[in-house]
């Protein structure tokens, strides 16, 4: 009697043990509703009311390096910022990349263009992709439809982010214009992603959460941590440090900030990322090309 | 005979765990940012002006011993741990001050105002004057080594249980913690 109890007890452990091997123990912090639209940041940390007019910031906020960040570094940003950087030296060669690339017009229509119209096409944008049967980025496409046309514009190089940056200038001032309400796959990436920026990780068990929901306008050292609402409008961006980065990139260096492994551009965690950052974007007008530190 | 079934399925049952822990220890996510054959794998990507390819440098740390945000990484949070102080602390206040500048070990500097330093963090309780709090050693030893025993949702990384830090190090801090007043 005794053995077969024993092995009963050990056939239930074994019919257990997967079921724990797919459920991995891992720390979530606490995860809070997010209105998809950018004015939801006036239930999180309220500085929305400071950039919600991107032609009319207040410079005597933007002067001043103890309150800047309530303008959620929307003054490095056209029309408000008039220089020329690099971000617009990257326009002019995406703009000859898909000239090049266009001739036949196959290149814009793969892309998403309608009637070879690149206007307003960045505002829906990361989009579900029948064919490549998920949820993509502007840069995963560029570097897809690139490839159809025989050349070579990996996810995240400087001339991929230049034709992402040069397509998205066609939509600078038009709002963000993505559904992650409707059910289908966009909504699913955009619950994937909320889960994935209060999941832990890392070297220091930290989430994205951990200071940009929590710690909005403290300090970590020099910087002062933002609001996640509104930042994906500005991406691909010139960055004085790292040249031109796109959001994926962007992303790879949060992970290694935080002593948390990078993952390739492109990746489906960095996507539901994007997806969730940008449903917060939702409303706020596309800022390219643009600048930061 | 029945006594041969429960090894057999014994047996089984360990070698399905080896299998699954071997799995979990050699085959990283394929969305990893690696290069398989260094000893440092962690690979940084490094764009390069008017170039379609991506270039990537190696990383100064191995980073994929934790767990990322990778859909296909299976591995699990290392739980919070409650840890006894020995006494004495033996610490050594002027090291510990050291190890709370040092970008490598604590960086406490980041998040926490310490004297005489600049560019301080506000995010964690300003340490300024922290010995007229009369913690005990115990206590602060705990919150250095894995404040999640305090608060599940503590953002103070968990310098003892992730391996940070060694005992002697959290010791030094927390002399040096205790000797702020």
């Amino acid at each position: 009697m005794k053995p077969t109890l024993i092995a009963m007890i050990l056939l239930a452990g074994m019919v257990q043990l997967p079921a724990q091997a797919d459920a991995p123990y891992r720390e979530y912090d606490v995860i809070e509703d997010y209105l998809p639209n950018v004015k939801g940041d006036m239930q999180l940390s309220g500085s929305y009311k400071h950039w919600k007019d991107p032609k009319n910031l207040d410079w005597r906020l933007a002067g001043n390096p103890e309150e800047n960040w309530k303008l959620n570094w929307k003054f490095m940003d056209p029309p408000f910022n008039t220089s020329v950087h690099g971000g617009h030296f990257a326009a002019d060669r995406g703009e000859a990349i898909f000239k090049e690339l266009n001739k036949t017009g196959r290149f814009a229509a793969c892309l998403g263009a309608r009637n070879g119209s690149l206007k307003g096409l960045r505002t829906h944008y990361p989009m579900d992709r029948p064919d490549l049967k998920h949820v993509a980025g502007l840069e995963e496409v560029i570097e897809r439809c690139a490839a159809k046309e025989g050349r070579v514009l990996q996810n995240g190089s400087y001339d991929n982010s230049a034709v992402s940056v040069y397509v998205a200038s066609q939509s600078t001032g038009m709002p963000i214009n993505i559904n992650v309400t409707r059910s289908g796959p966009l909504k699913a990436s955009f619950e994937r992603g909320r889960k994935l920026f209060h999941m832990r990780a890392g070297r220091f068990n930290l989430a994205c959460s951990s200071c940009h929901t929590h710690q909005i306008g403290l300090h970590l050292r020099g910087n002062v941590v933002t609001t996640p609402y509104g930042d994906a409008a500005h991406f691909p961006v010139y960055r004085t440090r790292y040249q031109l980065q796109s959001l994926h990139l962007r992303f790879a260096e949060c992970n290694l900030d935080t002593r948390t492994q990078p993952l390739v551009p492109g990746s489906r965690a960095y996507t539901d990322l994007e997806v969730f950052l940008t449903g917060l974007t939702n409303g706020y007008p596309v800022s390219v090309p643009s600048e930061r530190d | 005979m029945r006594t041969g079934t429960m090894s057999v399925c014994l047996s089984a049952f360990v070698a399905h765990v080896c299998l699954l822990n071997s799995a979990a220890a050699n085959e990283l996510p394929s969305d990893f940012a690696v290069n398989p054959t260094a000893v440092n794998m962690t690979v940084v990507p490094k764009v390069v002006v008017n170039s379609g390819r991506l270039e990537w440098t190696p990383f100064s740390r191995d980073l994929t011993h934790w767990p990322s945000l990778s859909h296909e990484d299976r591995r699990s949070t290392l739980k919070p741990r409650k840890v006894a102080l020995s006494e004495p602390l033996n610490g050594d206040p002027v090291r510990g001050r050291a190890l709370a500048l040092a970008r490598d070990k604590g960086y406490c500097i980041v998040c926490h105002e310490l004297p005489g330093e600049d560019w301080p963090g506000t995010v964690g309780a300003m340490l300024l004057n922290f010995k007229k709090n009369n913690y005990p050693n115990e206590l602060v030893f705990q919150q250095i080594f894995d404040a999640r025993a305090f608060n599940p949702n503590s953002v103070m990384p968990p310098f003892g249980t992730f391996g940070i830090l060694t005992e002697q190090e959290i010791r030094d801090l927390v002399a040096y913690v205790q000797s702020l007043d």
